[in-house]
């Protein structure tokens, strides 16, 4: 920690700074808990009888159920599906890797109210599918409802969470191990699961946690493809004015939140000593498994992105029943609005991520632990929630920022930033210590090394979490609705109010626009990566 | 409009400008001379406007004509027969609006102009459709700016609700689809009493406490498709659909629909609980099909995908006007819930500093013109007996609409506890 001379003052002036560290973490999580913490209020509001009625009746334990079933499979497919495809793209001589690199990162940007109409418009009874199908005697094709397809379709469109996140991992992976395990006869398959799945561990289930608590808080998949959670359930209660309700079935959605959380902080517990360094970038020969390889992408490809754009073009082209306009005229000023809500969103959420991230990747204390996982919450918890949870606040405490900006701006952040958290934690461990080490042997300050050698080297993964923040409030809906200022109006606010109304036509390009800029956000992330296929 | 019988049909637009107020002047000069531009064009072939989709071109074109010959008096049909530039450049178009009878009711005219800026929450996607009818405002009193803040009528209801009991309302005018939601915040002693003679031209059950008054109504319907089934095999009462073996598997609904829910409503409070829960089973028992929304109900109709469904009427005239050979028609069943007429409406918010601004507003919605809008572009059902509905639907009085205060309808939760109770949420 310390050179021998000046030990003493430099560990006083480290503490001191790490105390400080500390308490502004500490403040930042605090911040984003806050608005949620009004729900446990709310929910005791409603009376202890009625409250035990309703988390001891069989559709709660239904939903529960249901709930945990969707976050495992979902989490389970998205990490079968995206660190094969992590590999393909990062770590195999696959032809046009950036392509397939950028095609598959992709589906993240789609909404998920956008790509689960998207499916059902062709797979779902007298869609596309069964229309193509009918004419050679096909009466019925499998039902695309229920858990089969919320499943299917979540996985498809938060699969890149995971892809991304392993994709990180592996880059930053230090080749010369590889070699190592090369040279003492283990075979790829065998070093890679000795050697490089140890040490992308942390990436994967970072990615993973991402997708099992998007998963928690999703509405549009679940309800578009008739399946009961709880989102679903709580978006009914608000519905029907029963504001208590939807607060107590918040507050089990928060404990579930704290389950997944705990399972995920077990599984992790011992990827402490991940730092990576050294040379960088091996490639494995694919030979003949181009051809299969080639086609896998292909696939996941078409279903993730080619289902929803040609439908997105149906609507626009096709005039069929209600999905030509309803007299919303579309102004390009909202696309606008879209991307200054979103940049400056990405920009709060990083900035805050910052501490929390570098806390818990470079200090194992309990405290920087609950900080990390307190920022999780809002995450997990629906935008209608976060969204009601602010109104209150904003009315009652804050009435000066209440339907202006910084408070959907905070909004924003309070769902969206441990997707900074974890991409700055996971490359701050990815920082080789002995840089460090070395600065501060040079005489640097704890400050000077943070911002000329650590900085720099997370700068990728940092931006990589401001662009994930970006896309991610690009199509969040329920939260903007709620606190947007009046008159303001967005790209999903503008799509939301043709859907609602029936006009799915008008929806499309607006759909569109938001895809392309989402999609331009991705491509920073993917740019971010640093010592790719270049 | 019989106000107008004796004037010049030739040139309404002159005998427009006759009237006085400035701002409704330049209103009509500009529809005059920029007929098929910006506002005429805008206003009346708006359901195409918004995108680039071929749909609705034909009836544009239609339209935009139509305008233009309402605007400069051309003796061409309907347009000069009901006299006012003011109707034409209100009224919708399309297959379903082609021929319009003279029209009775309080004119714009007639008004106060608006001047000043008013809070409208406007609560409902489907309240788009009324943007359109706030930007003709606007443009003709130049002085008049709405502030507009959309979301669900539920959302807004709960933020109004959070807003008051914290006493700083934000809005001064609350125009939501739902009844319910009005009902809701009213209920919360959010609301003023709007005085008579702003409510006087709408029939009592829509203004039954006057704390909100409807503007555009909609009736509960059955849409069946008539390859599928004729019109005497829909049942007239909606009790006997649980035991009609002909629509056994075959039928559609959307229990996560608001419209829905309030007609399970009205059922519980007209037959009470348990018969609502039996028709719940029974209906199940049938074999529905859950819909995420009413429109996805109709269009499933018309596609054949489902015989027959419950949904809002106006669902189907849409499905029509988009598709004018679907097979597609509405029955409605007789002084039971499924005759349910629910509607959007309008409540002043307690605590406005701008009172008088929006009563004045809401006189403007209870006009003819307002009226014939809500009539032709959203297939609403008028609230004033002076201005009937499109599509060769049966008037207001030829529907049997339950005995029922519509305000109650607010009272959701034990109506959600059936539907849970019995699985169909």
């Amino acid at each position: 920690m310390s050179t021998l001379g000046d030990g003493r003052i430099d560990i006083d002036r480290g503490t001191v700074l790490k105390g400080g560290l500390l308490a502004l973490a500490g403040a930042i999580a605090l911040a984003v808990v806050a608005p949620i913490a009004w729900l446990v209020v709310r929910a005791f509001d409603m009376g202890i009888e009625s409250a035990l009625a309703l988390l001891s009746s069989p559709s709660t334990v239904q939903i529960t159920v249901n709930s945990a079933l969707l976050v495992a499979a979902v989490t389970a497919g998205s990490v079968l599906l995206g660190v094969p495809l992590a590999v393909l793209t990062a770590r195999t001589d696959l032809p046009f890797r950036r392509f397939w690199t950028v095609l598959l990162a992709l589906p993240l940007v789609v909404p998920s109210y956008i790509g689960a109409f998207a499916f059902v418009s062709a797979f779902g009874p007298r869609g596309t599918l069964a229309d193509l199908l009918a004419p050679l005697g096909v009466e019925s094709i499998p039902t695309i409802y229920g858990l089969q397809g919320t499943v299917l379709v979540l996985t498809l469109f938060v699969y890149p969470y995971v892809f991304l996140t392993t994709r990180a991992a592996l880059l930053s992976f230090d080749a010369s191990q590889i070699e190592a395990a090369r040279t003492l006869n283990h075979s790829y398959l065998g070093a890679f699961r000795r050697i490089v799945l140890p040490q992308i561990a942390p990436g994967i289930a970072a990615g993973a946690l991402l997708v099992g608590l998007y998963t928690l808080s999703d509405f549009g998949t679940p309800s578009i493809m008739h399946y009961d959670v709880f989102t679903r359930m709580i978006f009914v209660e608000y519905n029907a004015f029963g504001r208590g309700r939807a607060a107590l079935l918040s507050v089990l959605l928060l404990g579930l939140t704290v389950a997944i959380l705990g399972i995920e902080s077990r599984l992790s517990a011992d990827d402490g000593n991940a730092y990576a360094g050294g040379r960088r970038g091996y490639t494995i020969s694919l030979g003949a498994w181009k051809w299969p390889a080639l086609a896998f992408c292909t696939l996941v490809v078409a279903l993730c992105l080619l289902v929803p754009l040609g439908v997105l073009a149906m609507w626009l082209f096709r005039g069929g029943p209600g999905y030509s306009a309803g007299g919303f005229a579309f102004e390009w000023s909202y696309g606008l609005n879209s991307v200054v809500v979103a940049a400056l969103a990405a920009l709060v959420a990083t900035v805050a991520a910052l501490p929390v991230g570098y806390l818990s990747a470079r200090t194992d204390g309990p405290l920087t632990d609950l900080f990390d996982r307190m920022t999780y919450l809002g995450y997990a918890a629906p935008g209608v929630v976060v969204g009601f949870a602010l109104v209150y606040f904003g009315v009652r405490y804050l009435p000066g920022l209440y339907q202006t900006l910084p408070l959907l701006i905070f909004g924003y952040v309070v769902r969206f930033i441990p997707q900074a958290v974890g991409t700055t934690q996971s490359s701050v461990l990815q920082v080789d210590r002995s840089l460090l080490e070395a600065a501060r042997t040079l005489g640097h300050s704890p400050l000077a090394s943070f911002r000329r050698v650590t900085l720099p080297l997370i700068a990728p993964g940092v931006v990589a979490g401001a662009a994930l923040v970006f896309l991610t409030t690009m199509k969040e809906l329920p939260a903007t609705l709620l606190l947007h200022p009046s008159g303001f109006k967005t790209l999903v606010t503008y799509i939301w109010q043709v859907q609602d109304a029936g006009y799915y036509g008008a929806a499309a390009v607006p759909a569109l626009v938001l895809v392309a800029v989402s999609g331009l956000s991705m491509l920073v992330i993917l740019t971010q990566e640093g010592d790719d296929v270049r | 409009m019989t106000r107008r019988a004796g004037d010049d049909p030739r040139a309404n637009g002159s005998d427009d400008h006759g009237d006085s107020g400035l701002g409704r002047r330049r209103f009509l000069r500009t529809s005059a001379v920029v007929a098929g531009g910006a506002l005429v064009a805008g206003c009346s072939s708006g359901d195409s406007g918004a995108n680039a989709s071929g749909a609705n071109g034909s009836n544009a074109s239609s339209n935009a004509s139509g305008g233009a010959n309402g605007t400069v008096g051309n003796a061409s049909g309907n347009a000069s027969a009901n006299g006012s530039v003011g109707i034409t450049s209100f009224r919708g178009s399309g297959p379903l609006v082609e021929s319009r009878p003279p029209l009775k009711g309080p004119r714009i005219d007639d008004l106060p102009d608006l001047s000043g800026t008013l809070s409208v929450y406007l609560g409902g996607g489907e309240g788009g459709l009324y943007t359109q009818f706030l930007d003709l405002l606007q443009k003709m009193y130049p002085k008049f700016n709405v502030k507009l803040r959309t979301a669900s009528s539920s959302q807004l209801a709960n933020t109004l609700i959070t807003e008051v009991e914290s006493g700083s309302p934000k809005a001064d005018v609350f125009w939501a689809v739902d009844l319910g939601a009005l009902g809701v915040v009213a209920n919360n002693d959010a609301t003023m009493k709007l005085p008579k003679k702003v409510v006087k031209p709408v029939p009592k059950s829509f203004h039954p406490n006057d704390q909100w008054v409807g503007v555009a109504g909609r009736a509960r319907s059955v849409p069946y498709n008539t390859n599928k089934l004729s019109a005497n095999q829909i049942p007239n009462k909606v009790q006997k659909f649980t035991d009609a073996k002909k629509l056994q598997g075959s039928m559609g609904w959307a229990p996560t629909y608001g419209a829905f829910q309030s007609f399970v409503t009205a059922m519980r409070l007209l037959r009470g609980k348990e018969q609502t829960k039996q028709w719940l089973t029974g209906m199940q028992e049938q074999g529905i099909s859950e819909y995420p929304d009413e429109f996805l109900v109709s269009n499933a109709v018309a596609d054949g995908e489902l015989a027959a469904g419950f949904a809002n009427h106006y669902y189907s005239l849409r499905v029509r006007a988009a598709r004018p050979n679907a097979p597609i028609e509405l029955a409605f069943t007789k002084g039971d819930a499924g005759a349910l007429i629910n509607a959007a409406g309008v409540e002043v918010i307690k605590g406005t500093e701008r009172r008088q601004l929006a009563m004045d507003f809401i006189k403007h919605l209870l006009t003819a013109e307002a009226q014939e809008f809500f009539a032709t572009r959203t297939f609403a059902y008028p609230m004033i007996p002076g201005v009937p509905p499109v599509g060769g639907l049966p008037t207001i009085d030829e529907l049997n609409p339950p005995e029922l205060d519509l305000a109650k309808l607010s009272n959701l939760e034990p109506t959600l506890k059936l539907m849970r109770e019995t699985g169909v949420l």
